[in-house]
């Protein structure tokens, strides 16, 4: 069959002889390769460790391999909030409507975990510390309604949403974050205040976070518009 | 051929060598050139865009990750779609014939890896080994960015030591590729026979004696079978 098809088609490079299938051997060997990272990669992201993350965060690139996170925004730049000036808006379905600034958020009981932060992409940087404010400590300082279901947040970008119901926001690894690796959330991460939602991808774990609606309706946020899981929950993940 | 300037070229071939003819050679077809360039223009996209998604200060400065992140998505999921076009109808013929010329590695083109002194007098068939290499390469590569892009994009959350494996081999391929057509292009801007037959389709015959003297022993072979329309069975008979 090949043979027929050769006749047809023509014949090699005359000075090949007998020729050797140089091109695809490479190209299989090199998508067996690609094929080892695919399966291992994980792994080899262990192994790799924390000598690479340090180049990489020394030169800003996240080389491959590397613990580092990567820094994403919706719109054409990003909100750079002093952290004098921040409010956080808690309206709708509840009983005390909140603007809560820093100092007020760094009064409330405060919580502190260690997690990875995981992409749904598949990036991950392991260990992050975050500390702030429980979810459901807001929620119950701001009196929401028994009768409320959903919660809706609100990005200081004006483009960036996403969702929670009252039922998941009651975990205990949710957190209402000011501090990032025991220093107040950068800019380029989010700060002042971001959510980080543990228990799912990072994309639920909304950035320059300034307002939480209490409602009766889930909405889906901003990357569910690019098809993205409304329950962003972090499967097969062991930690 | 007399030109303006009433010179007389004439005498000037006649002391090329016997088997030379007149004329360019057909390098690259239409179909071959249709590939190259709409691959050409899908790769450019994947890679500003990829750099866009991926370099910290491109991704903060930039932005627009939602849309940014779909371009470059159905941008990759094209790519492959020119090459795939070009071998599927008719028109394949000489487009599969070069792919399979790109397979087939002779002592040639184990010897474009070598210093000058230490090469054989082999001739060089249409491609050089430097070419075949490329080739070979940038296949594989745009066959793996493709399955680890499709992973990071779609593939179950359950599926996520694949994603993270996946992007490691993603974010490697940025590099590679990014340097294979660095490569590529500088090659080419650097060879303005080679790059200009990527427009015209056509190459010099001295392009062609200096660089790839088995494959214009090859064209000359089948030029002078065809010539002969006289009694053409004789000679294909030896």
């Amino acid at each position: 069959m090949a043979e027929d098809s050769e006749q047809v088609l023509g014949p090699p490079d005359a000075e090949v002889e007998p020729p050797v299938h140089m091109g695809r051997r490479a190209m299989l060997g090199l998508l067996g390769l690609a094929g080892v990272g695919i399966v291992a990669g994980a792994r080899i992201d262990n192994a790799l460790g924390s000598g690479l993350t340090a180049i990489s965060s020394a030169i800003n690139l996240p080389l491959p391999g590397a613990d580092q996170f990567r820094y994403y925004t919706v719109t054409g730049s990003y909100p750079v909030i002093p952290a004098s000036s921040y409010e956080l808006a808690v309206d709708g379905m509840v009983s005390h409507p909140l603007k809560l600034r820093i100092a007020d958020l760094r009064s409330m009981k405060r919580a502190r975990l260690v997690h990875r932060f995981q992409c749904v992409t598949g990036w991950y940087v392991p260990g992050v510390h975050w500390e702030g404010v429980h979810l459901s400590e807001v929620l119950r300082a701001a009196g929401a309604s028994p009768t409320a279901t959903a919660l809706r947040f609100f990005s200081a970008d004006g483009v960036y949403t996403e969702s929670l119901t009252i039922a998941q926001a009651q975990l205990s690894d949710i957190l209402v974050a000011d501090k990032m690796f025991g220093k107040d959330v950068t800019s380029e991460h989010g700060g002042p205040v971001r959510l980080y939602v543990a228990p799912m991808y990072g994309y639920k774990s909304i950035k320059w976070l300034n307002r939480i609606e209490v409602t009766d309706k889930v909405v889906p946020g901003y990357w569910e518009g690019y098809g993205y899981s409304v329950d962003g929950w972090i499967d097969g993940v062991a930690e | 051929m007399i030109n303006a300037a009433g010179r007389n070229r004439a005498p000037r071939r006649s002391t090329a060598h016997a088997s030379s003819r007149g004329g360019d050679l057909a390098r690259f077809d239409s179909v071959e050139r249709l590939v190259h360039w709409s691959t050409a223009i899908v790769m450019l996209t994947l890679i500003v865009t990829g750099a866009i998604l991926y370099l910290p200060v491109l991704a903060l400065g930039i932005g627009h990750r939602g849309l940014i992140e779909n371009i470059h998505v159905i941008s990759g999921l094209c790519l492959l779609g020119p090459l795939l076009l070009g071998i599927v109808g008719p028109w394949r013929r000489q487009l599969v014939n070069d792919l399979r010329r790109f397979d087939r590695w002779g002592a040639a083109d184990f010897d474009w890896f070598k210093t000058r002194a230490r090469r054989s007098e082999v001739p060089r068939g249409k491609f050089n080994g430097g070419q075949k290499t490329e080739a070979a390469f940038l296949g594989a590569a745009m066959v793996a960015a493709l399955v680890t892009g499709v992973i990071m994009r779609y593939a179950p959350a359950s599926w996520v030591t694949w994603a993270t494996g996946a992007t490691l081999v993603h974010d490697a391929l940025f590099f590679a590729i990014g340097i294979a057509v660095l490569g590529h292009v500088a090659f080419a801007l650097s060879r303005p026979d080679q790059f200009v037959s990527m427009f015209s389709g056509r190459i010099s015959r001295s392009w062609a004696r200096d660089h790839a003297g088995a494959w214009l022993a090859e064209v000359e072979a089948s030029e002078a079978g065809a010539a002969d329309p006289g009694d053409g069975s004789p000679r294909r008979m030896q």
